[in-house]
């Protein structure tokens, strides 16, 4: 949907290279659910021990109907008592075991889907996690809360509300059916139809219903969660615009889209809901129709009769759960599509070489595959092109050397593919042309995390993490202690930030960081860099939303740590840039201009009249 | 927990006509359930005892045809309405909750409200939807099949009435222990699921910040243990939550088994007869299905419940107070903060501070300060979004005493100000109608060309537009989607320029761009100063501070965490 494309434009679905499938259990089936219910990896020696346990509670009901009718028919033959003894413990055990295993059956069942819908999260962060960067980098808040959210959570359902009903309804109803048939042939086969009626067509007519339902309604669905993020993200903007009662007006309309598509599909519901009731009640009748005549016959005893009449009334319960299933499988499968389709975004191209998941312990064999030298890393460009795949080149023909002990800037206006540079050089989208090397090896050769090791990128959009301050700088590095983190914040320009946070690091900051100004964030970002272990740093306009003072102090301690690190940083601010050692101007997509401060307002006019355009007014009062 | 809150028929209007229809239905299930009995019991105890042949129980096989085709119509009709009916309530009280969490205002949503009200509207209120289509029927059951059949029972056999009347108070006496229990442990249950679902997905939207460090890998550990937590605390409360319905089977089998047990013993000794005997065995059953369907679905319906609690909690948050004076004409009114104090959320800190300023008509005001000094937050209190916790704001007309911001209703206020906050906020619909504020097929859009080109010159929104295919006409998404943020920056100061309110308020409009495109917001805010508008700057470049007229400095205070707010002479003192 291109209404909810962020900046980044999103790259082509990949190409529609035939890959061979990987190998796995079930992993080779087209069905979307089947792919995602084998990632759930649950073990089948539990679901066997849910459906057994789901099968002795309903069987228990069955039996209990079965066994009173033929307590109440014989007895009222008036017998001597103790012929009926074995019936009447056998009815209260029944009575008992019902309740008794439906709770074993509940708790096993949902605890198979829990413990699968644990390893399916983990599963989607670890693929995702070492799949194409750019599936993940565009993917946004919103569609993450509907995608892992809701979907994973569908896919376990599919366990509890509906394979294993399906295993239990199945067994429960062929062994009824056979009982029932030993008793009178006839009497079998009806139920069998009615059983079939009621827990075939029933569920296909309501599954049938529930995708009339969702398919008219996935429209009006996005338009809600959309106008309902807008409405709350920008509730003062749109409050102050007066526009809060037209998006109020949208989501109503949505809400009412929603409820026409519930009514297009009520009516196939409603038919499955009244087929299934009907066959219930056809079952009994038709016991009874077929087993009177029978009774006259001589071929059944009267006290059969009243089973098998009596016997039906309970073997529907485990039928009348099936719609229900039919329809859970249904939205399952949905869950599972968007799933699959995310993660086949993700999965790595095998034509470009880049790792996959699963193959770790191949790759380090793989020749060209070896780990960078790590005493004196250098990251070198040569006549480097960087774009989003799938989209024209924003740079090009761009040299770059940067090592520890060296610190370049790079400017330009709006729009010149800065970032864009940023992500290529760390690693994170490819190259389009020209060459990208970590000490002599290509980067696009190299494992993500040995890229990682010696460039680390802070992008301006970086996230904060729902957690406290020092958690948020452990992002680089894991073993910061707080005593570092303090000296990095305080770095960063946070010190008095810090001091006024009532737990110190240990601050928990809310969710999205909403309660961090956007300078604190920054700022913060940076301090993350600062004590990340990797020799090169890539940082993104680290002074945006800072006062010119604290912006230029900032980017000039950040330029000169010469001993230490290599720096590559993108910014707006020129006043600063005295103390890099290089600054590359790209304009167009072009370098225009490269050199040390002092030259470039000597030899570069844009860059002269952006430095005084900086500096003809005065500093703030 | 109640099994029906009240306050949702209040709010919910198709609710009470489902709940109405729900109770008809009803009342027709428990007469049919009731002559189905009848009907079998008899044709069966005839067939079993007296050998009745088909012929003979022509007319009750008869009757019986009908009451099962009645028993399926009513529970297709029950179905056709339940799904519908569901939806509309879900949609009304989303609707409310939305627009009550936006009337609270972005302070309150910014304050950990706003991602717990989008779960909620996205995916909690969802959860009402098996409450209504398939507790809540099960609940009218409940009262209407459960005591008919009862009486039924007890006219036909007193001492199976007993036993069922027996254990019946029981199921509630069990429901309400079980109830407490789990209701406790539900909401405890939902909030945690719901701590460590958020905490997976700031995981997973972390994803290119953490690959951007090498350290995704270390994070799938993370991801497993929240999973391994989310289902240990799951099942924490599924444990306790299907006790409920393991006590009510057990309960409600028990006793049928005991009917029948007592059944049969009477048979054998003559003092029962068999037509009555099977008619309760039939009956019996019945009794309690409604009660057992209610216990099932509790584990669903108390989901739906919470969800419902969390809706009455963010619909029963008072709204501020609402000011009802007509607004000045801000052409010719001053607007004016007295030391005005704001504390930052969660931190102690004021922020701002003490902060005075006069924002007289026809002036460039820029406030500038470090950040986190609250120039933002200063905004909002001059906007009328949040109340300063200290101080005063005040409107002073050029005749006529000042008029406190609170005392003025809030949109005439908001119809005479422009305002582009830090991340433009654009309709959805062409960048030209976006710009004019125009509809499409508005008439005088023509004659506005002239006008909005010249504005788009001045901002450079030219340009953009003429590198874009359709022109004006390009359709811009929700929040302005299909433009870059510098250009949607450009397409809001447009915005601002065509508006004609007196007052323009931007934050920080150089963010975002560079240099040479800061001379585009120079010149827009020397074109409003032109045209004699007031506006009110967030600045921090040197260049746009030099514009403007006058200079406040924001400043924020550290106070101690458990300092009450600073009364007027504690603040003089903080100065």
């Amino acid at each position: 949907m291109c209404i909810r494309d962020r900046t980044p434009p999103p790259p082509p679905p990949a190409a529609p290279t035939p890959r061979p499938s990987r190998p796995g259990r079930l992993g080779r089936s087209r069905d979307p659910l089947w792919r995602a219910v084998a990632l759930l990896d649950v073990r089948p020696a539990r679901v066997a021990l849910a459906v057994l346990l789901g099968v002795l509670s309903l069987g228990s009901a069955v039996a209990l109907g079965a066994v009173s009718a033929w307590l109440i028919a014989r007895a009222s033959q008036m017998p001597p008592v103790l012929t009926l003894s074995i019936a009447t413990v056998g009815v209260r055990t029944f009575g008992i075991g019902r309740g008794v295993f439906r709770y074993v059956e509940r708790l096993t069942s949902h605890d198979v889907a829990l413990r699968g819908m644990a390893n399916l999260r983990t599963a989607l962060y670890q693929r995702l996690a070492v799949g194409r960067p750019e599936a993940t980098l565009r993917l946004r808040r919103g569609d993450l809360l509907t995608r892992v959210g809701a979907d994973v959570d569908a896919v376990g359902d599919a366990v509890v509300r509906g394979l294993l009903p399906i295993a239990v309804a199945t067994v429960l109803g062929v062994g009824t059916v056979i009982a029932m048939g030993l008793f009178l042939p006839a009497a079998g086969l009806s139920l069998a139809a009615c059983l079939l009626l009621a827990g075939v067509v029933a569920p296909w007519l309501a599954a049938r219903a529930a995708r009339t339902t969702e398919q008219r309604a996935a429209s009006a669905r996005a338009t809600l969660s959309t106008v309902s993020l807008g409405l709350l993200d920008d509730a003062g903007p749109l409050t102050v615009q007066g526009r809060t009662p037209q998006e109020l007006a949208a989501l109503r309309e949505a809400d009412r889209e929603l409820a026409s598509a519930s009514d297009a599909g009520a009516r196939p519901a409603a038919l499955g809901a009244l087929l299934g009731s009907l066959a219930t009640g056809v079952a009994t009748l038709a016991a009874l129709v077929l087993g009177v005549p029978a009774v006259q016959a001589g071929t059944m005893t009267p006290v059969e009769l009243a089973v098998i009449v009596l016997t039906p009334l309970a073997s529907f319960e485990a039928v009348s759960v099936l719609p229900t299933a039919a329809i859970q499988l249904q939205r399952s499968r949905a869950a599972a599509r968007r799933i699959m389709s995310l993660l086949d975004s993700a999965a790595p191209d095998e034509a470009d070489g880049a790792p996959v998941a699963d193959s770790d312990p191949a790759r380090t064999a793989l020749p060209g595959h070896a780990s960078p030298q790590h005493d004196v890393p250098a990251l070198s460009a040569r006549a480097l092109s960087c774009g989003w795949p799938g989209r024209d080149p924003v740079v090009e023909g761009l040299d770059l050397d940067v090592r520890p002990g060296r610190s370049i800037a790079v400017v330009g206006p709006s729009g010149a593919g800065k970032t864009t540079l940023l992500l290529t050089l760390a690693g994170l989208i490819p190259a389009r042309a020209g060459d990208l090397a970590l000490d002599g090896t290509p980067v696009a050769g190299l494992a993500h995390e040995d890229v990682a090791r010696s460039v680390v990128l802070t992008s301006e959009d970086a996230h904060v993490f729902e957690t406290s301050v020092l958690e948020n700088l452990r992002v680089a590095r894991g073993d910061v202690t707080p005593n570092e983190a303090v000296d990095a914040l305080e770095r960063a320009g946070l010190g008095s930030w810090l001091a006024a946070l009532p737990d110190g690091v240990d601050t928990e900051l809310g969710p999205d960081a909403q309660s961090v100004s956007g300078g604190e964030r920054r700022r913060l970002l940076l301090a993350r860099a600062l004590v990340s272990p990797a020799p090169l740093l890539l940082v993104d306009e680290p002074a945006e939303h800072l006062d010119s003072a604290t912006a230029d102090r900032l980017v000039r301690d950040l330029l000169s740590q010469r001993s230490e690190r290599g720096v590559v940083l993108v910014t707006h601010r020129l006043s600063p840039l005295d103390a890099a050692d290089e600054i590359i101007v790209l304009s167009g997509g072009r370098v225009t201009g490269r050199g040390s401060h002092t030259a470039l307002l000597a030899s570069h006019p844009g860059y002269r009249e952006g430095f005084a355009r900086e500096h003809e007014a005065p500093e703030e009062p | 927990m109640k099994p029906l809150d009240p306050r949702l028929l209040r709010h919910a209007r198709a609710a009470r006509q489902y709940v109405a229809l729900t109770v008809v239905l009803g009342l027709a299930v428990a007469g049919l359930v009731i002559a189905q009995a009848l009907l079998l019991g008899h044709a069966l105890g005839s067939a079993v005892q007296d050998g009745a042949s088909l012929d003979d129980l022509r007319p009750l096989i008869g009757w019986l045809v009908l009451v099962v085709a009645a028993r399926a119509l009513v529970t297709g009709a029950q179905e056709r309405y339940a799904h519908r009916a569901a939806t509309r309530a879900i949609g009304e009280l989303r609707a409310q909750v939305v627009e009550r969490a936006t009337a609270l205002g972005p302070r309150w949503l910014a304050g950990g409200e706003g991602p717990r009200v989008v779960t909620l509207v996205t995916r909690g209120l969802e959860n009402l939807e098996p409450y209504f289509v398939k507790y809540l029927p099960q609940l009218v059951l409940a009262a209407t099949v459960t005591p008919a059949t009862l009486l039924v029972v007890l006219g036909l056999d007193w001492l199976s009435a007993a036993i069922i009347a027996g254990t019946i108070p029981l199921v509630p006496i069990f429901m309400t222990l079980v109830g407490r229990l789990t209701q406790g442990r539900s909401e405890r249950g939902l909030r945690v699921m719901q701590r460590l679902g958020s905490q997976v997905l700031d995981l997973l939207a972390g994803l290119p910040t953490l690959r951007g460090f090498g350290r995704e890998r270390g994070a799938t550990r993370r991801v497993r243990e929240l999973g391994q937590a989310h289902r240990r605390a799951t099942m924490g409360t599924l444990r306790i939550a299907f006790l409920s319905g393991m006590v009510l089977e057990l309960l409600t089998t028990l006793a049928v088994a005991l009917v029948a047990v007592a059944i049969g013993m009477r048979l054998v000794y003559g003092q029962i007869d068999l037509v009555t005997g099977l008619t309760v065995l039939v009956l019996a059953p019945e009794v309690y299905l409604p009660l057992r369907q209610v216990g099932a679905h509790f584990h669903a319906s108390t989901d739906g419940v919470a969800a419902a609690e969390q809706v009455f909690e963010v619909l029963e948050t008072p709204l501020p107070e609402r000011g009802s004076l007509p607004c000045p004409d801000l052409r010719a009114a001053t607007l004016r903060l007295r030391d005005v104090s704001v504390r930052a959320p969660g931190r102690d800190v004021l922020a701002p501070a003490g902060l005075d300023l006069e924002l007289r008509p026809g002036q460039v005001l820029a406030l500038t300060g470090a950040s986190g000094g609250g120039k933002s937050t200063a905004v909002s209190v001059l906007l009328g979004l949040l109340r300063p916790d200290t101080g005063t704001v005040d409107v002073l007309p050029s005749d006529g005493p000042a008029v406190p911001l609170a005392d003025i209703d809030s949109a005439d206020y908001w119809r005479q100000v422009s305002w582009l906050p830090q991340r433009p906020v654009l309709e959805p619909g062409t960048i030209d109608a976006v710009v004019t504020g125009a509809d499409a097929d508005a008439s005088g859009r023509l004659t506005d060309a002239t006008r909005r080109d010249r504005a788009a010159a001045l901002t450079g929104l030219d340009e953009v537009v003429a590198a874009l295919p359709a022109g004006w006409q390009t359709l811009l998404g929700r929040g302005g989607a299909g433009l870059s943020v510098g250009q949607r920056q450009r397409v809001a100061l447009t915005r601002a320029l065509l508006s004609d309110a007196p007052l323009v308020v931007l934050d920080e409009p150089t963010a975002h761009l560079d240099a040479a495109s800061e001379d585009v917001v120079l010149e827009t805010v020397e074109a409003l100063r032109r045209e004699g508008r007031t506006v009110l700057l967030v600045a921090h470049r040197a260049s746009l501070i030099a514009l403007a007229d006058q200079v406040v400095e924001v400043r924020s205070v550290d106070v101690p965490a458990d300092a009450d707010l600073p009364a007027e002479a504690d603040a003089e003192a903080l100065r």
